[in-house]
């Protein structure tokens, strides 16, 4: 084998023919000899087995992986967010575990002086008072929250969750380029990286030592589940929402960690213990991962403007009866310019200097670091001293090496020395750079890194990984996502085996039974609308099948029977000219986003399922001409969409959650064939009326099969209104939001039914006692006023 | 001066409200030396289903009040007597202007009355290069922090016209600095905004004005509602002193204060989040009468 692995080399050496180094800083992959770094090897050494085809294939399988899981990002444009393709750079970034203990060691120590920092601002101030801190860089932040000083977190800590940001310099070593300290983001995204990466190098991966991620997940769950104040008490995870750029990533953490993803309108304080509002009242919660900057988490003492957050919520903070982390108020130690004076305060408050240095930093406030600054303008970054942003992360009010980024000609001596207190200088930053995979071979591109830590009951704890940000092109400013850069996995690289952890509890554990999940209001209105809207889109579609059907049988819209179809569907709002028209669009869009705010309780294949039906009936927009075309594009979205009914009626775990979806969809499903039958069982509907809507039941078959005669007004109602068997009867749907109904939790009086179930149980007898011949359009439409009282008690009752 | 207040404050909503919290700045504050509370209530209807009495960060007595049955309107109410002493201040020891910095610099403490916190833009007041030009231009020649607050006080008097039409209480001082034209609470922004643009530490004071003036005197403007006024940091020496250009005056006994901060949100008199789904009124009376002593 020989040959094949002379072969190789060839491959490989053809890969990292042309990897350019940019000028003189440090590469991941090449040391400064030229050679290529141990840790590679290997990785590259497999890389070179593949043909261009090969390798091809195996990076779309990771990329087929992010779409099937629904990751995206959303590009801020001029007007408007556009959702794209989750840029994954295939290639890992590997680094040597010998060199992550080091780097571990100086973000331990970073996380314990920020630590120690914070409960001082929030303390006694000793830093201020001796003079290691300026007031003005806390006063003047508005990340200081007044409110919150002299408040004790409840759990002892301030930070339970962090992040740095880090590159390495043109020495070779790294440093710390910014603290994330607020709300970080990233973990689940590496995560995500993590599993997409994997999968192309699956076999390689397996047994690659490389250190996996589940552990350190797992011992910060346990570590949130530990500060609950007692085991009746809750963990939730609280995101700003759905429109927020990274919400997919609270859903993914949400959905993988086991916890509740809540929004500020899920809560509720009483009596100074924040609760969660569920179909079954309000339950209490004692630990809240916060998603969300402080500022907007509680309208009444912080920003009065935010819509996302819960009135009153501080003062739960303040009686102790829930931990928030971080705690609320540690968005303050984000601010760059702080940066300049941690090496003292290190050498203060631990006793020893910083084992990672952070970016060179100068306050412009006092006149000697003014005067550095305005000194040495061609090496620095000068912009505002409280913005949180990386100092390749520039804003118009940021002038580099000298120059206003804008193109201003403000004179910028006169503006330092005018604006001294609001400005910082940092040294210009050159990253190191790593290759990523471009036009069929190795470049090498700009890298900083997202590095996490947690609090666990040993102590904080490094993830062995991080999300790596890969610049566009060798200009660090285009590193950043909204620039065209890309990311990638991280992978930590042991010289022995690893331990392959997961996140299930091992057998050495002792049993718990897991609390029962709740279902929060806000969640049971989303999946029972989400109900709603899928089973509108598959009436919507049937009628437009029978529409085309007819169109393509007799070629002539004047047929009495489609004539009259077309103004029922004019009634609709539905145009059938169109063959996909918007309503319908709209409708999956509506489900599409229904679906979306109930992420983390929502499995992949439905998601799936959900997003296939609006790429197919988005495509079949495009191009589907009327009649035979039409029927034959619909015959398919229907399936699509059976597809997604399947996978929730097959797979959704019996909790009151899908008890609510199947509500929504059995209500619509009765509704619609109501107004159907009223309109197509009139007696004054033209020739094949009842036919129609025999087949809007779905029910030709069992029609044929039970009466053997043809279809008449009588059997065509007992069919498609008595018929307790028939699943597209009204009173088989009835029946089923009467057994859904029946199950839901009772609040108040325990043994009383509740106002819905009895009208349910009303409306359910009324029809079951009735004849079809009795039945007429008046009657179908008293159905309908009853269902929507029915939606107006559930939501009354459960959603409120 | 001894004074009885009363106050009402209505809000009615349009809709039942379902929840409604409150923090409530309304009671006038015990200040040693300058002001004193000798009985004061705060009423709350519909009666609240919690209530929590609490100091906030500015010394400032606040209430936080919860109410939870569905409402169709809520009351507050005070009733007060205070005993105010005249601290007009005597003759000018505040900071050389030019020296303030410094002296701003040498405090090294984040108390609640530590000039830091009032020198930046807070929530509600932006700093502006309008303003701050404007302020420039109108103490240029004052050699002192307590001059140069003077000429402030009364050259925004004389720019600004008492307009209760003009601005709501969202509207921002920028808006108001360019129309003209506000109340009490725009006067008070304008003047924090220029005063922190020039250096100058300068803080919102929420609080009463007396209604019926001496004789002989002319009726103050913002006596029939709650008033605002401005407090100026003048130095180590002469510290903290309040002055209203509302009515271009320096504070003296016809004040009565309920508590300070950096603007109007932090003492707003009822800061509230109510859960209803249509609009909310509300209307204010206030009567600030001296008591005669027996």
């Amino acid at each position: 084998m020989n040959l094949s692995s002379e072969h190789r080399e060839q491959r490989a050496n053809r890969l990292i023919a042309g990897y350019e180094r940019l000028g003189d800083v440090p590469d991941e992959l090449f040391d400064v000899h030229g050679n290529i770094r141990p840790v590679w090897q290997g990785f590259l050494d497999y890389l070179g087995r593949f043909s261009d085809d090969d390798l091809t294939r195996r990076l779309a399988r990771g990329d087929q992986y992010l779409k099937d899981a629904g990751v995206f990002f959303r590009q801020y444009g001029e007007d408007a967010a556009v959702e794209r393709d989750w840029p994954l750079s295939h290639i890992p970034v590997l680094i040597h575990e010998a060199e992550w203990q080091a780097l571990g060691e100086g973000l331990i120590q970073r996380a314990e002086l920020l630590e120690r920092i914070v409960a001082d601002l929030y303390g006694d101030n000793r830093l201020i008072a001796e003079g290691l801190l300026p007031p003005a860089l806390i006063a003047g932040n508005p990340e200081w929250l007044r409110p919150l000083v002299g408040v004790k977190p409840a759990s002892g800590h301030y930070l339970s969750f962090v992040a740095f940001d880090i590159g390495r310099g043109p020495d070779g070593t790294w440093w710390v380029m910014g603290d994330r300290t607020q709300a970080p983001s990233g973990a689940g995204f590496a995560l995500e990286n993590r599993v997409a990466t994997s999968r192309s190098f699956a076999d390689y991966f397996a047994k690659a030592q490389v250190h996996r991620l589940a552990g350190f997940f797992r011992h910060f769950r346990d570590t949130l589940n530990q500060m609950r104040i007692n085991k009746d008490t809750r963990v939730a995870i609280l995101t700003p929402g759905l429109l927020n750029d990274t919400y997919f990533e609270h859903a993914y953490i949400a959905r993988y960690l086991g916890f509740s993803l809540l929004e500020g309108e899920d809560l509720v304080v009483e009596d100074g213990v924040l609760k969660v509002r569920t179909i079954d009242g309000a339950r209490p919660l004692s630990v809240v991962w916060r998603r969300l900057d402080a500022s907007y988490t509680d309208p009444l003492e912080l920003d009065e403007h935010s819509q996302l957050g819960t009135p009153g919520l501080l003062g739960a903070v303040r009686s102790g009866s829930v931990s928030v982390v971080n705690a609320l108020g540690t968005g303050v130690l984000e601010s760059r310019a702080l940066m300049a004076f941690y090496p003292e305060i290190g050498l203060h408050l631990l006793g020893e200097p910083l084992k990672l240095p952070n970016i060179a930093t100068w306050w412009c406030g006092p006149r000697e670091q003014r005067d550095y600054v305005r000194g040495n303008l061609s090496r620095l970054v000068v912009g505002p001293a409280l913005s949180t942003r990386l100092p390749f992360e520039f804003g118009n009010d940021t002038a580099v090496g000298g120059r206003f980024l804008d193109g201003s000609a403000r004179d910028i001596d006169s503006w330092i020395e005018e604006n001294g207190p609001s400005l910082v200088g940092q040294e210009a930053v050159s990253l190191s750079t790593t290759p990523a995979f471009s036009g069929g071979r190795l470049v090498a591109r700009p890298l900083s890194l997202r590095i996490f830590l947690a609090r666990t009951s040993n102590g904080w704890e490094v993830m062995p990984g991080g999300f790596a940000r890969i610049g566009r092109s060798p200009d660090p400013a285009a590193i950043a996502m909204q620039r065209g850069g890309s990311v990638a996995d991280v992978w930590i690289v042991s010289d022995n085996p690893v331990s392959v952890e997961t996140m299930l509890p091992t057998d050495k554990e002792p049993y718990t039974r897991p609390q029962p999940g709740i279902l929060p209001s806000r969640a049971a209105d989303n999946l029972y609308w989400l109900g709603r809207y899928v089973e509108r889109a598959e009436n919507i579609m049937r009628l437009l099948r029978a529409y085309h059907l007819r169109l393509a049988e007799s070629a002539n819209e004047d047929l009495p029977i489609i004539r009259n179809l077309t103004l029922y569907l004019h009634m609709l709002k539905i145009d059938p000219k169109v063959p996909v028209p918007e309503p319908l669009l709209a409708t999956i869009r509506s489900a599409i986003n229904s679906a979306l705010r109930i992420r983390d309780r929502f499995s992949v294949d439905g998601w799936t399922a959900l997003n296939e039906l609006s790429r197919t009936a988005g495509r079949f927009a495009a191009y589907v001409s009327p009649g035979d075309d039409a029927a034959h594009a619909y015959g398919e979205m229907l399936r699509r969409i059976t597809a997604f009914s399947g996978l929730v009626h097959e797979n959704m775990y019996r909790f009151s959650g899908w008890r609510f979806l199947t509500i929504g969809r059995s209500l619509e499903r009765a509704d619609a064939m109501a107004s159907v039958l009223a309109w197509f069982a009139d007696a004054t509907a033209p020739e094949g009326a009842l036919d129609l809507a025999v087949e809007f039941g779905d029910s030709v078959m069992t029609h044929r099969r039970r009466y053997a005669v043809a279809t008449n007004r009588n059997n065509a109602i007992d069919l498609l209104v008595l018929d307790a068997l028939n699943p597209r009867s009204i009173l088989y749907q009835i029946g089923e939001i009467k057994t859904h109904v029946s199950a839901l939790p009772r609040i108040g009086e325990e043994a009383q039914m509740t106002p819905l179930e009895r009208f349910v149980l009303k409306l359910h007898t009324g029809i079951a006692i009735r004849m079809p011949s009795d039945l007429k359009a008046t009657d179908f439409l008293n159905v309908r006023n009853d269902l929507g009282a029915i939606s107006d008690l559930l939501s009354e009752t459960y959603l409120g | 001066m001894l004074y009885d207040i009363k106050l009402e404050i209505d809000y009615e909503y349009d809709m039942v409200a379902t929840v409604g919290r409150h923090l409530v700045h309304l009671m006038p504050a015990n200040l040693p030396g300058r002001q004193r509370l000798i009985s004061g209530y705060l009423t709350i209807e519909p009666t609240p289903a919690e209530r929590a009495d609490r100091t906030d960060y500015f010394g400032n007595s606040v209430v936080e009040a919860t109410l939870l049955a569905p409402h169709q309107s809520a009351i507050f109410r005070v009733q007060a007597r205070v005993e105010r002493y005249d601290d007009a201040p005597g003759l000018d020891v505040s900071a050389p202007l030019a020296l303030l910095g410094d002296q701003i610099a040498a405090i090294r403490s984040m108390d609640s009355m530590s000039p830091h916190h009032f020198l930046y833009a807070s929530p509600r007041v932006a700093l502006n290069r309008d303003m701050t030009a404007y302020a420039r231009e109108v103490t240029a020649g004052a050699a002192t922090t307590f001059s140069a607050v003077s000429a402030v006080n009364s050259a925004l008097n004389r720019y600004m016209e008492f307009d209760p039409e003009a601005t709501t209480v969202e509207t921002s001082p920028e808006d108001a600095f360019e129309r003209r034209r506000g109340v009490c609470q725009d006067f008070t922004h304008i003047m924090i905004a220029c005063l922190r643009g020039i250096g100058i530490p300068a803080g919102y004071v929420s609080g009463y004005l007396r209604t019926i003036p001496p004789p002989g005197a002319e009726k103050l403007e913002g006596a029939d509602a709650m008033h605002a006024w401005v407090r100026a940091w003048c130095g180590q020496d002469m510290g903290w002193i309040d002055f209203d250009p509302t009515n271009n005056l320096i504070v003296g006994s016809d004040h009565i204060v309920v508590g300070w901060g950096r603007d109007y949100g932090d003492v707003a008199p009822v800061r509230g989040i109510t859960r209803t789904a249509g609009d909310q009124q509300s209307t204010q009376s206030v009567d600030v009468n001296p008591v005669e002593r027996l």
